[in-house]
């Protein structure tokens, strides 16, 4: 079942001044229910107007956002609604942090839905669990938490409001190669566990190419492909002229390809790649 | 070359003047660097590891606690110096829409400039030639707020050639852009290197960049844990890992394939020379 679905949807900002620019035109997407989508793009290709539009934080200039078949803006007055069903962690949301302990904070979501203390201390810890964050800095006060941390206490207050749909706007920006590596971990073992649905919007190809099944990519407001993450890195001379590139890994295994040796297109990661490479190669000094 | 930075036994903490503060924490722990003048040096370490404190205290924008930083021989901790560090040092920062101010790209670039009370035809002369060294004198008359991410770095860039630097210190510039607007800002830097000869301080996340330095220094704790030419750090692929760092995808799998008791003549750290070295080794075994 498409969880997500858009017709024709289209995001003008500015309309009828000077500076008028389309964001979206006419986007026709279908995402699946329990799928991990990644989403890539060059900056300003409407990556951010996107995903805005699907949670209802933005309403579209035409077209429709439909959630489980319903259009989201049919009861204008219920969209508040939309914004627990599809959570939406956005850029650098540690800045965002505002209350006086990390555990208020993450609580402010499934607070604002009404919910029972009981059920709010529950998500709560189900949450900061999810996001990795040790429970001994639920009391501190989120500013006493190092960068990674407080990323991790500003994704864990949306993952308490247990939203059908994940949408998270490059979250691993500006952290370091092992806060990076833990962070996609731990998105993909939530995406695993709780078998929702996760869009994940990331400059970083590598990231991609390790945890989504398929890949959306945006080009000048538009969808140039949804499709398998490995038929879209396959695809690498296409994704150059968009500004976008392949996995370094990705490039070099193609490139051997074109040279004639039998391995096949679109690895993308180191681990596939050094298994067809052994196999190529013949025996290691160790297999003898 | 002469020692253009020279960082002497550095110790640093945002709380040593608190007096409430029986033992502040130090973010710099008697740390000591040199960089050559026309160096080009990329400075790594995990989230917290003190590299952007380190460059805070380069532009004299935070003085040591204990120990000196002398930028072309000059103490950075004498007041009178510090508009020259300033000057002499420029730092460049991981956000461009927190670094433009004017609504005209070439006025955001001559605002440096400006405010160092530089007659106006020379201005005039330094915009042009910044814009042109960072390839974005084509948009001398746009808006920054419609450029792409890339390009608002690259302006950003230009505002800080334009008042003449020795040495750009770069912190993170890479972070929140595209793989094009990546590639462009470090086509920018290697050329402000190469041509101007303008001495380069890299902080990076991004391995695939660090690479692309002539000497790459890890962090780690407040100091320096190893500082060599790329291929000897990056060759070290275990420490790296130990100290939450990674390396290129292309050093990675020849590290792995030679766990497999495949072996090859250099490490690779790029692309280009992976393929050589796999060519190499497909041809020897068949």
């Amino acid at each position: 079942m498409n969880i997500i679905e858009t017709e024709d949807l289209s995001f003008v900002y500015g309309q009828g001044t000077p500076f008028e620019k389309k964001a979206n035109d006419r986007l026709n997407i279908q995402i699946k229910e329990g799928e991990f989508v990644g989403i890539i793009g060059h900056t300003g290709s409407g990556k951010s107007t996107l995903v805005q539009m699907l949670n209802g934080l933005i309403k579209p200039t035409s077209g429709v956002v439909r959630l489980c078949g319903k259009d989201i803006w049919e009861a204008p007055k219920e969209i508040r609604s939309i914004r627990f069903k599809v959570g939406l962690v956005f850029q650098y949301p540690e800045y965002q942090l505002f209350e006086e302990t990390v555990e208020k904070d993450i609580a402010y979501g499934p607070g604002n839905m009404g919910l029972d203390e009981e059920e709010i201390r529950r998500r709560v810890l189900s949450a900061a669990s999810f996001a990795g964050l040790r429970q001994e800095l639920l009391n501190k006060s989120p500013f006493d938490l190092s960068g990674g941390e407080k990323r991790r206490a500003a994704i864990a207050g949306v993952i308490a409001m247990d939203p059908d749909v994940l949408i998270l706007d490059e979250p691993t920006a500006g952290l370091d190669p092992a806060g990076r590596d833990v962070l996609l971990a731990q998105i993909s073992q939530y995406h695993k566990k709780r078998k929702n649905t996760v869009l994940l919007v990331s400059h970083s190809m590598e990231d991609i190419a390790r945890t989504a099944d398929r890949i959306l990519v945006m080009n000048k407001g538009r969808a140039a492909m949804l499709d398998d993450r490995k038929n879209v890195f396959s695809r690498g001379d296409e994704l150059e002229k968009m500004g976008l590139r392949v996995p370094q890994i990705t490039r070099i295994m193609s490139q051997l390809k074109k040279m004639g040796y039998n391995v096949p297109s679109g690895v993308l990661t180191v681990e596939q790649a050094a298994n067809e490479l052994h196999s190529l190669l013949g025996k290691g000094i160790f297999d003898e | 070359m002469e020692d253009f930075i020279n960082i002497e036994n550095v110790s640093f903490s945002y709380s040593a003047d608190d007096e409430n503060i029986a033992a502040p924490e130090y973010v710099l722990k008697d740390i000591s660097m040199k960089i050559k003048k026309g160096e080009f040096v990329a400075l790594l370490g995990h989230n917290g590891c003190g590299k952007s404190t380190l460059a805070r205290l380069l532009n004299a924008m935070s003085l040591p606690n204990k120990g000196k930083i002398y930028i072309n021989g000059v103490d950075t901790s004498q007041t009178s110096s510090v508009f020259d560090i300033r000057k002499t040092v420029g730092l460049v920062l991981q956000n461009p829409d927190n670094q433009l101010v004017a609504s005209i790209v070439e006025e955001d670039v001559a605002f440096g400039p400006e405010n160092l009370g530089i007659e106006p035809s020379e201005i005039r002369k330094r915009v042009d030639d910044a814009l042109k060294a960072v390839d974005m004198y084509d948009y001398r008359a746009h808006a920054p707020f419609k450029l792409s991410g890339g390009q608002k770095q690259r302006v950003a860039i230009a505002g800080i050639i334009a008042m003449q630097p020795q040495c750009l210190v770069l912190d993170e510039p890479t972070a929140m852009l595209d793989p094009k607007g990546r590639d462009e800002v470090m086509s920018t830097v290697k050329k402000l290197n190469r041509e101007n000869g303008i001495t380069i301080v890299l902080i990076t996340h991004y391995m695939d960049e660090a690479v692309q330095a002539d000497r790459v220094i890890v962090m780690d704790d407040g100091k320096v844990l190893i500082s060599g030419r790329p291929r000897e750090v990056f060759s070290q692929v275990e420490l790296l890992k130990r100290h939450r760092l990674d390396v290129p995808q292309a050093t990675e799998l020849m590290y792995r394939l030679k766990g497999r008791g495949f072996s090859c003549d250099e490490m690779p750290l790029n692309s280009d020379e992976c393929i050589r070295q796999l060519e190499k080794m497909l041809k020897r075994n068949n």
